[in-house]
């Protein structure tokens, strides 16, 4: 017979009161175990979202200060009117291209640092699909990604250096049947599938994605391009720079970035104000799970100490027969500290069985639903910049039904950590109480009724 | 006086009782040899409690000098003091004090634990000295399912179980009938006889205090009569007062 079986038999003397206080730290120990994991999971989503809102921020602004650097010109369409049979006409929107004369005149002129051409052939012009060419003959073309192929799901982009590859949007490569690897024949000239680009992004797609010089290969239209677009060394040179290329040819037209800047302006404060809301959200789930993780902890103290300490008041007799009998100060403070450890700790074991089941239900109960909104940043082939909002959440972080999932769960190290949490506050709850218990006079203990 | 157990030399103990200042020992000297059964009598406020708490060691002398198996107790600090109380001492109470959530087997082996005796044998060690008070078959009773005169028993079985140099018995007949209170007397005579088991026992009662070899009567602190030694300190007095006179 030890402390352990003296402690475990004097709280069944007392059946009630101690089922009383065990339901009571129960509570207490539950909110202390599943806090701190929905706290992290809570944090962990907003800080995602943060996360997220700050990098589309810097991808913005350096969108927006490479696009104000940025002049784009072609030929608008126009309309060509055709005769159809022999009694009625057509029009047709038609596309025209620049060649290779304007492209060097537009790379002389001061203070333009690159001249990237593009290639880009409507489908009514060529076949079925729309051909687009990509200058990857060298590393150039990096100046601006937008040109490439925004969201590949399968295979890769396209490289520096490819020839006879393409990547096909999702409704080309069905309408080939072709896959990653496979083979599409166009004009006579076979090219290998290297990517798919996926449509669901709000940018438009491009059917097939080749090189430049591919491109005007199948074509046959070598030396010619759809678009420029021109990179200018300063802000501060831009408006010259399109003067000069306007009076190159009064037909070009020929569009800025600069008026990016003023588009940009506003979604930098949306992008701002949800990444302030994130950040207070943040703050909040902190703040209210210290502030409840505080609460639980001071509970369960207080109760260990009252209770601990109607213990010792009811048992003085009980402490005064122990010291005669010659029990010393450790062996009771032991006795009494030992049983408040062990009512922790019954409260901890249940306490964790209960977590286990209403880690979910519990924590959005106590704790700040977290912030989930998610922004995309992307380019419209114009050049304008779009911001869009995912208020449902983020891909990864729905399940397969689509509904949110907070994945917070108690964990071996948390089960652990809350009975070693237990057993100090059962400790912390129980030091008064047993050293008042240690320091009493035998004496008078005896003399008490 | 190698067999002295007990001697207790000028004690005198002091306390304050709010403003009022209580002088339950005065001046007190005594000797107890191995294997004497004492009785101490006296009226209410005699101090006879305080005498037998002072000698267990549960309270402390204002000044004067207890020996114990030879060991000065009155120097003792706690942290030494409970050894004594542990390993010398073997306490009967009045009102039995059994730990109420433990058996009666528990009761005497907490006992032993506490004193660190016996480790491994303590169960079978409870149950002869538990069948040497007449318990034998009540080993798991709860004390709440023992009569008083058996919670008694199972109380002398305990402070037995210590092996003590002294047992301090506190009124131990005082709560018991007529019936329990003989058996009780009786069984510590006979351990007082056939184990010398040496007992100091408080009691108001003469009946019980005539089954010892020696009564000591206390009055206002002092010890006024000493039966055994024939020394008759109230007829002393007296007579010094005659020649006085």
């Amino acid at each position: 017979m030890g402390i352990l079986t003296r402690a475990t038999k004097n709280l069944s003397r007392r059946k009630t009161r101690a089922l009383i206080v065990i339901i009571a730290l129960t509570l207490a120990l539950t909110m202390l175990i599943i806090l701190p994991p929905s706290i992290n999971a809570r944090e962990a989503l907003t800080r995602q979202a943060f996360n997220g809102l700050i990098s589309t921020d810097s991808n913005l602004n350096a969108t927006v200060t490479m696009s104000a650097t940025e002049i784009q010109c072609d030929y608008p369409p126009f309309f060509n009117t055709s005769m159809i049979g022999s009694s009625g006409t057509s029009n047709i929107l038609t596309q025209s291209f620049m060649n290779d004369s304007l492209y060097y005149k537009i790379s002389l002129i001061p203070d333009v640092t690159n001249v990237i051409p593009i290639f880009d052939v409507w489908a009514v012009s060529y076949g079925p699909y729309e051909i687009y060419g990509v200058p990857v003959e060298n590393a150039s073309f990096q100046m601006d990604p937008t040109i490439l192929p925004a969201n590949i799901t399968d295979g890769r982009n396209l490289q520096v250096g490819d020839s006879g590859v393409v990547v096909l949007d999702e409704a080309t490569a069905k309408n080939f049947s072709v896959s990653i690897g496979g083979t599409v024949t166009l004009s006579g000239h076979n090219f290998t599938v290297v990517g798919i680009e996926g449509s669901e992004l709000p940018q438009p797609t491009h059917g097939i994605t080749m090189s430049l010089a591919d491109a005007q290969a199948i074509t046959n239209m070598t030396g010619q391009a759809s678009a420029y677009k021109i990179f200018v060394d300063n802000i501060d040179n831009v408006n010259t720079v399109i003067t000069r290329i306007s009076s190159l040819d009064p037909k070009l037209q020929v569009l800025a970035g600069l008026s990016q800047l003023n588009v940009a302006e506003p979604l930098q404060n949306q992008i701002s104000e949800l990444t302030q809301a994130a950040q207070n959200n943040l703050n909040q789930i902190q703040d209210t799970g210290l502030l409840e993780i505080t609460v639980a902890v001071v509970a369960d103290v207080a109760i260990i100490l009252f209770i601990m300490l109607y213990s010792v008041r009811e048992r003085t007799r009980e402490i005064g027969t122990l010291k005669s009998m010659g029990a010393s100060n450790a062996t009771i403070l032991a006795q009494f500290m030992f049983e408040g450890v062990l009512l922790s700790l019954i409260a901890a074991v249940i306490a964790i069985a209960m977590g286990v089941f209403v880690v979910p239900t519990l924590s959005s109960l106590l704790l700040p639903t977290p912030v989930q909104t998610a922004v995309g940043m992307s380019q419209l082939p114009n050049g304008t910049i779009v911001l869009t909002r995912i208020t449902e959440g983020p891909k990864p972080f729905l399940t397969g039904n689509g509904s949110n999932v907070i994945s917070a769960s108690i964990t071996p190290e948390i089960m652990l950590l809350g009975l070693g949490a237990a057993m100090l506050l059962g400790a912390l709850g129980s030091l008064y109480p047993a050293l008042k218990a240690a320091r009493t006079n035998p004496a008078e203990a005896m003399r008490y009724e | 006086m190698n067999d002295l157990v007990l001697k207790i030399e000028n004690l005198t103990k002091i306390y304050k009782l709010g403003k009022r200042e209580v002088q339950p020992l005065t001046n007190l000297s005594l000797e107890v040899e191995k294997g004497e059964f004492t009785a101490v009598m006296g009226p209410s406020g005699s101090g006879k409690t305080t005498l037998l708490n002072v000698i267990g060691c549960i309270d402390k002398a204002s000044s004067g000098k207890i020996q114990i198996d030879n060991i000065d107790i009155t120097r003792l600090p706690e942290s030494k003091l409970y050894k004594i109380r542990r390993d010398k001492i073997g306490f009967i109470f009045q009102n039995f004090n059994l730990i109420p959530y433990l058996n009666a087997r528990e009761n005497v082996e907490l006992a032993m634990e506490l004193a660190g005796k016996f480790q491994g044998q303590r169960g079978e060690r409870a149950k002869e000295f538990l069948a040497t008070v007449g318990l034998s078959g009540r080993e798991q009773h709860s004390p709440q399912r023992l009569s008083q005169g058996e919670q008694q028993r199972v109380a002398i079985a305990r402070a037995l179980a210590k092996d003590p140099a002294i047992i301090l018995a506190d009124e131990p007949t005082g709560n018991l009938d007529v019936t329990n209170k003989q058996e009780i007397v009786k069984m510590l005579a006979n351990l007082n006889q056939k184990q010398g088991t040496t007992i100091i026992m408080v009691t108001h009662d003469e009946q019980v205090a005539a089954q010892t070899q020696r009564m000591l009567y206390l009055n206002d602190g002092k010890i006024i009569k000493d039966k055994q030694s024939q020394k008759d300190a109230l007829l002393d007095s007296l007579s010094k007062s005659k020649e006085a006179y």
